[in-house]
């Protein structure tokens, strides 16, 4: 009796797994058989003939790739501002015997728990407030609250394994203090910071919320474009977009595997709150 | 640190003292959160105290809490409590898939299962939600193939209530990889001799699974669940996609409060509002929750 209730629990377990992995992955893909769909309408599931026009819109449509530009752009310069300021505040919050340590650290990762729709509306009043109007100036700020939490609690992540007395070790044998961090803790974060700043890089390109309130009818973000299009009309556009993001996904984990390993990633990126 | 002190105090330096290079290296990241976030919420909480003039997008004059008790009808209420009810649901429902997903990423015999589970949650936190979402329209939708799956909840997927499911659906897929990755590293920190021991002194897997790793995980499991709901409550994209009008969260309500009717302070109030329920749960419902259960 007790075994067979033992081998109903497992199977149970099993079966949630296998829920769960269904359930993640079945709508991906049907998204991505339907952007290959040939139908210039949005027909039953599933597509009987296969063509690349969705591809061919996409890539054809001007608001799009405009979006695209801005995205990218945003992308990249708000996950590098983030990346440097949380290595440099998880460089200072790795000694736990730093005061206020923890304090600091929950001041550095309240963003994550603020919504976004609050951070974009409070930074729209400021910055009209200010006279600051230029768009991506303010999407720029944006973007980079957001993200600092993540790239400092990655890099926070990847240092536990490094021990205060290494760099003391260092200080010992003749190096500043700045030294021995730069020398011993920054190379021993390297999975840390790639890590945060892929996450930086793709919360900001996928970020709507803060995006709406900052952008303007010409500065106007990817994902901006994708979900006005998506509330207006549902067309196999977007199904492509989303397939091509599935790709870049797969891509960016295979290099983050040879890098880093999935193992480690799921450490860095995982530790949250 | 000048150079005369800094030399012999960097190993026996006391606690409770911040070191002049910790100050350098905390300073910039803390002054732009302060002014990029600090500044503008403490203004905004100064914007949802003032009258709004209709018409106007400047606003009134004076101090008033009118937004705030304009909140409490039934009406707003009702927003809350919409918001809050999906988020219990799906927070509930992603503890219930991620524990299991999260056990067998760590636990499973074979590494390629583990390997795939894990690569599978990492590249869902990577993969972009607009996307997803626009999976989960075209799939879980009056039009897609797991429409009759989404029948068997109860409500026809062509009747406007079916937008809720899809709603909880989308939701589910933006917290169910992060709750099964903080799960994941809730059950690393657990060393599997424990497991063993109990199998040893008798016990079956489930036995030991009921009565040594789940008390164990608890603290994680607890801070899991409040993590996912508040990242329910705070979204904006899922209900947005998905809620086709008929679902409105309170993120929702301070949006068209501010694009549709320009009423400025009254959107303020609802952000504040939301900003201090979100701080709520996770940080007041952890510290009861951590006094709760002892670990």
């Amino acid at each position: 009796m007790i075994r067979l209730l033992d081998i109903a629990a497992r199977l149970l377990v099993r079966f949630a797994v296998l829920a769960a992995v269904l359930f993640l992955l079945v709508p991906l893909l049907v998204a991505c058989l339907l952007s290959f769909d040939d139908r210039s309408f949005l027909g039953a599931f599933p597509p009987r003939e296969f063509s690349l026009r969705w591809y061919r819109a996409f890539a054809s449509n001007p608001t799009y790739m405009d979006g695209l530009m801005v995205s990218l752009q945003l992308g990249v310069v708000a996950a590098a501002i983030a990346t440097i300021l949380g290595t440099m505040g998880a460089l200072a919050l790795m000694d736990p015997r730093l005061a206020g340590r923890d304090a600091l650290e929950a001041v550095f990762l309240s963003p994550k728990f603020v919504p976004t729709v609050v951070i974009g509306f409070s930074l729209l009043v400021f910055t009209a407030r200010l006279g600051i109007f230029d768009p991506f100036t303010r999407l720029v700020m944006g973007h980079v609250v957001i993200t600092l939490p993540f790239t400092l609690r990655a890099v926070l992540a990847s240092l536990i394994g490094v021990k205060r007395s290494q760099i003391e070790a260092a200080i010992s044998l003749g190096a500043s203090e700045a030294r021995a961090l730069w020398d011993v803790a920054v190379p021993a974060a390297r999975s840390g910071i790639v890590a945060g700043a892929a996450m930086a890089f793709v919360l900001s390109f996928d970020e709507v919320a803060v995006s709406l309130f900052l952008s303007d009818a010409f500065t106007q973000t990817l994902p901006i474009a994708l979900v006005a299009e998506m509330r207006a009309n549902l067309n196999l556009t977007i199904a492509a977009v989303s397939t091509i993001f599935l790709a870049a996904t797969l891509l960016l984990l295979v290099l983050l595997d040879r890098t880093i390993g999935i193992e480690r990633l799921a450490g860095d990126v995982g530790a949250r709150g | 640190m000048d150079a005369a002190v800094g030399d012999g105090d960097h190993t026996a330096r006391p606690a409770g003292v911040m070191p002049r290079l910790a100050i350098w290296l905390v300073t910039p990241g803390l002054l732009l959160l302060a002014l990029l976030m600090g500044g503008p919420v403490l203004l905004l909480a100064l914007e949802s105290l003032k009258p709004y003039v209709p018409g106007s997008v400047r606003p009134g004059e004076g101090i008033t809490f009118a937004h705030y008790r304009e909140l409490l009808q039934p009406a707003y209420l009702f927003y809350f409590w919409e918001t809050f009810r999906i988020g219990l649901i799906v927070a509930s429902l992603s503890i219930l898939f991620g524990a299991p997903l999260a056990f067998a990423a760590v636990r499973s015999p074979s590494a390629l299962v583990r390997k795939f589970l894990l690569a599978l949650l990492v590249g869902l936190l990577v993969m972009s939600l607009i996307a997803r979402l626009y999976a989960i329209e075209m799939a879980w939708g009056s039009n897609g193939p797991l429409a009759p799956l989404g029948a068997l909840l109860g409500i026809a997927p062509r009747h406007p209530r079916y937008a809720e499911v899809q709603v909880g659906i989308g939701l589910l897929h933006f917290t169910l990889p992060v709750v099964a990755l903080m799960l994941v590293g809730a059950f690393r920190a657990l060393s599997p001799r424990l497991e063993e021991a109990a199998a040893s002194l008798g016990a079956t897997r489930s036995d030991a699974m009921i009565s040594v790793v789940l008390p164990l995980a608890a603290p994680g499991i607890v801070s899991a669940f409040l993590v996912a709901l508040a990242m329910c409550i705070s979204n904006f994209v899922a209900p947005l996609v998905l809620g086709r009008g008929v679902v409105v969260f309170t993120t929702s309500l301070m949006y068209t409060r501010f694009a549709d009717i320009g009423n400025y302070p009254s959107g303020a109030a609802i952000g504040i509002t939301m900003l201090i329920l979100a701080f709520l749960v996770v940080y007041g419902l952890s510290a009861l929750a951590r006094r709760l259960i002892p670990r």
